[in-house]
C-alpha cells in the first residue's frame, strides 16, 4: 500500500484498498460468524459421528463408521421412514392449502389490502409453536372442540388425537404460513399479460393455469415445498405431542441419545449428520430449483 | 399459594422431553484426541447475605424466604427448572455459577457425584440429620447422603377413574387384564426406565434389571399393550383423565394427589402396585461453583427443621422424608396413604439407579422399537 503512494497518480487511489479486498472485507464478519458456529460444530459433530458409544467426559478417538451402519439396522429406518413421510406429506397438503391462498391475495385482492391479509396469515407465527401444539391437543381430543361440534350436527366422532392425522394437522398448521409467504412472493410476480394473451387466444381458465400460471411460479413452489420439508424434518413438538404412542421421529431420537438414558453422543451425532445431510440435500434442490428471491423474503 | 401448574408449565420429575435443553460441549485437551466434556465454569465471589437456589417450581414461596430472612438476613432469590436435564444443562453450559443450593433427583445426584459437581457436605455443620426417616439416611446412588440431603420423596404408580373402571386395580398386571377396556385410553409415562421397569415388576423381575432376557421378556409384554396406550407422557395426562378421554394413567405420585385433591367429585384413584415401583426422592446439594456455601449450610439446616418441613408438606403435596416433620402433620395429610404408602407397599419398591451404558444401550433399542412399531 505505502509503495503504491510514491507512484503519481491523476487520482487519489492511495487511500482506496484494492479491489479484492472489498468483498473479503464485506464477508469477513459474516464468514468469521459461519465458521465459528456452523462450520466448525459442524465438523466437532462429524468427528464425534465416528467415534463408538462415546459418553461425556471420554475422550474423543475417532475410528470408524460404526455409528453410520447403525443407521441401517432395522430399529432405525422406520423411524426415518416416519419423518420422511411427515415431512412429505406436510410438504403436500401445505402446497395444496397454501397455493389457492396465495393466488387468492396476490390476484384477486386489491393491492392495499393485500400486507394486512398476509399480515394475519403471518400473526400465528408469533406465538409459541409449543402453544399451538397444545391447543390442537384440545381441539382434537376424543371429547375436545371438534368432537362436541360433530356430535351436535349428528355425525360421529372421530378419534384422530395420537395418531398420524393429528401430527398432520399440526405440522401443516404450523408451517403453511411459510409456504403462503414463498408462494405470494413468486405469484405477485406473476406477469398478467400472458394470462390475458392466453384468455384471448382462447385458452379455457384451467388451460391458463397450467400453461401459465403454474410454470411462471414453479420457482416459488419449489422453494416453498423445500423450506416446508426441510423444517418439517426437524420438527419435534408435533410429532411428540400429537402423535401418540407411535410416534418416534429421527429428532426424538437425537434428542435421546444425548439426553436420554444411553447418552451415546456419538450415534447421537451420526443420527445429526443423517438430518444435516438429507436437509443439504434439500437446500441444494432449493438453489438450483428454487426462486432464491422468493425464498429469501422471508 | 399461586396455582401451582398449567399444562404448559407443568414439571415433570426426572426425564422431561424439554424441547430446548442447550447443552455445550467443552473442549479439554487430552493426549491424541480431546475429551468431550462440559464447560468447568469458575465460581463465582458471593456475598456473604445473599443466596441464590436453582429448584423445582413451589418447592419454594415467598413465605418460606422470608421466614428464613426473619432469621438470618441473608436474602434468597431462586431459579426454576422444569427438568433435571434442563438444570444439567445450565450447569454444564457454564451458566450457573450463581446458585449455592440445588434440588436435583436421584439419578441426576448420582450423575453429579460422579463428575465432581456436587461438595462432599461437612455434616458438623448440618443439624437434625437424625430426623430423617431411616430409610433416607442412605441411599443407593449416595451412600450415607456423603452429598445430598434429601427434602422430598413420592412413588410411581397409577390413577384411574374408578367410576369407568369398576374393577379394583392393585397390581402392573391388571393392566394387562383390562386391555381391551383401556383401549387408547391409558397412558404410560415418557420414560423407558419407568414404563420397562413397571413391565419388569409385573413379571417378578427388578425395577433395575440388567439381564437381557428379562428385558427382551418385558419388551414383548409390553407389545402386547401397546393398542391400550394412547400416548407415552408424564404430565399432559391430567386434562385428558379429568375430561374423560383417558381413563388410567401412569404418574407421579405428586401430579396424582394433585389431581384427586382438584377434583374431588371424579372418583380418582391413585395406586401403587403391589408387586412394587418405583421410589424416587429429590434432595439438595451444593454445588462446587456454590459462591456461598457457608449460606447453603444454613439453608438445609433451615430446611431440615421439623416445623418448616411440615409447612411444606402442607402447602404441597410431596411427602417429607422428615420423620420429626412426619410426626407433626395433621391426620388428613399424614394418613394419606397416596402420600405415605405403609411400610408393607414400600418394601417391594425400588430406587432407579443408573445403569452400565451396555445395559442402557438395550432399554433404548427396545424403546425405539416400541415407540416406532
Amino acid at each position: 500500500m505505502t509503495a503504491d503512494s510514491s507512484r503519481p497518480s491523476p487520482k487519489p487511489t492511495t487511500k482506496a484498498p484494492p479491489k479484492w479486498l472489498e468483498p473479503l472485507v464485506l464477508l469477513l464478519p459474516a464468514g468469521v460468524w459461519l465458521l465459528l458456529l456452523l462450520v466448525i460444530p459442524t465438523l466437532l459433530i462429524f468427528e464425534l459421528s465416528l467415534v463408538p458409544a462415546i459418553r461425556p467426559g471420554q475422550v474423543v478417538n475417532p475410528s470408524g463408521l460404526e455409528n453410520y451402519f447403525r443407521l441401517l439396522q432395522p430399529d432405525y429406518l422406520p423411524v426415518l421412514g416416519r419423518s420422511l413421510f411427515f415431512s412429505l406429506s406436510t410438504t403436500i397438503l401445505t402446497l395444496l392449502l397454501g397455493f389457492p391462498v396465495a393466488y387468492w391475495i396476490a390476484l384477486k385482492i386489491p393491492k392495499q389490502w393485500q400486507n394486512l391479509v398476509l399480515l394475519s396469515f403471518v400473526l400465528p407465527l408469533w406465538t409459541s409453536s409449543l402453544l399451538r401444539s397444545y391447543a390442537w391437543i384440545t381441539i382434537l381430543r376424543p371429547t375436545g372442540v371438534m368432537n362436541t361440534a360433530l356430535n351436535l350436527l349428528k355425525l360421529p366422532s372421530l378419534d384422530i388425537l395420537n395418531r398420524e392425522p393429528a401430527v398432520l394437522i399440526g405440522m401443516t398448521y404450523s408451517l403453511l404460513p411459510y409456504m403462503v409467504l414463498i408462494l405470494y412472493a413468486a405469484l405477485e410476480k406473476l406477469d398478467r399479460r400472458l394470462l390475458e394473451a392466453a384468455a384471448d387466444l382462447g385458452a379455457t381458465p384451467s388451460q391458463a393455469f397450467w400453461q401459465i400460471t403454474v410454470p411462471q411460479s414453479f420457482t416459488g413452489i419449489a422453494a416453498g415445498a423445500l423450506l416446508v420439508f426441510i423444517t418439517g424434518m426437524g420438527d419435534f413438538v408435533n410429532p411428540e405431542l400429537l402423535g401418540g404412542a407411535s410416534s418416534m421421529t429421527v429428532a426424538r431420537l437425537i434428542y435421546n441419545q444425548f439426553l436420554g438414558v444411553t447418552q451415546n453422543w456419538g450415534f447421537g451425532s451420526a443420527l445429526s449428520m443423517l438430518l444435516t445431510l438429507v436437509v443439504s440435500i434439500a437446500i441444494a434442490l432449493l438453489l438450483k430449483y428454487g426462486d432464491r428471491n422468493a425464498a429469501s423474503g422471508v | 399459594m399461586p396455582p401451582r401448574r398449567s399444562a404448559l408449565t407443568a414439571r415433570s420429575r426426572r426425564r422431561f422431553l424439554q424441547t430446548s435443553a442447550a447443552i455445550a460441549a467443552g473442549l479439554a485437551s487430552h493426549g491424541c484426541g480431546w475429551t468431550l466434556a462440559e464447560v468447568r465454569p469458575a465460581s463465582a465471589k458471593g456475598d456473604k447475605d445473599k443466596l441464590s437456589i436453582y429448584t423445582w417450581e413451589s418447592y419454594i414461596d415467598p413465605a418460606l424466604i422470608d421466614t428464613f430472612h426473619t432469621h438470618t438476613a441473608v436474602d434468597v432469590t431462586y431459579d426454576i427448572y422444569d427438568s433435571n436435564e434442563t438444570m444439567l444443562a445450565t450447569l454444564r453450559s457454564g451458566k450457573g455459577t450463581n446458585y449455592s443450593v440445588i434440588y436435583p433427583t436421584d439419578y441426576a445426584i448420582a450423575d453429579m457425584i460422579e463428575r465432581k459437581e456436587v461438595i462432599t457436605l461437612d455434616k458438623s455443620r448440618i443439624n437434625g440429620l437424625e430426623n430423617l426417616m431411616p430409610q433416607f439416611q442412605d441411599s443407593p446412588f449416595d451412600p450415607n447422603n456423603a452429598h445430598s440431603v434429601p427434602v422430598s420423596w413420592g412413588t410411581t404408580g397409577l390413577i384411574y377413574n374408578a367410576n369407568e373402571i369398576k374393577t379394583e386395580i392393585t397390581d402392573w398386571s391388571d393392566l394387562w387384564a383390562l386391555k381391551s377396556q383401556l383401549t387408547r385410553r391409558m397412558t404410560l409415562l415418557a420414560d423407558v426406565r419407568e414404563v420397562m421397569g413397571a413391565t419388569l415388576k409385573s413379571l417378578g423381575y427388578s425395577y433395575n434389571s440388567t439381564n437381557p432376557a428379562e428385558i427382551q421378556q418385558a419388551y414383548t409384554k409390553l407389545t402386547e399393550l401397546k393398542p391400550a396406550i394412547a400416548t407415552f407422557t408424564t404430565d399432559a395426562w391430567q386434562n385428558q383423565l379429568i375430561a374423560g378421554d383417558y381413563l388410567l394413567c401412569m404418574a407421579y405420585s405428586m401430579d396424582a394427589v394433585t389431581a384427586i385433591q382438584e377434583n374431588p367429585d371424579l372418583n380418582l384413584r391413585y395406586v401403587i402396585p403391589k408387586s412394587g415401583t418405583s421410589l424416587w426422592s429429590d434432595a439438595m446439594v451444593i454445588p462446587v461453583t456454590a459462591p456461598n456455601p457457608d449460606v447453603a449450610y444454613e439453608w438445609i439446616n433451615y430446611m431440615l427443621q421439623p416445623a418448616i418441613a411440615v409447612d411444606i408438606t402442607k402447602r404441597l403435596f410431596f411427602a417429607t422424608p422428615n420423620q420429626a416433620a412426619y410426626d407433626q402433620l395433621p391426620n388428613p395429610v399424614r394418613n394419606n396413604q397416596n402420600l405415605f404408602p405403609p411400610e408393607a407397599t414400600l418394601k417391594p419398591c425400588e430406587r432407579i439407579i443408573t445403569l452400565p451404558p451396555q445395559v442402557s444401550e438395550i432399554y433404548d433399542r427396545y424403546w425405539t422399537r416400541l415407540t416406532s412399531k
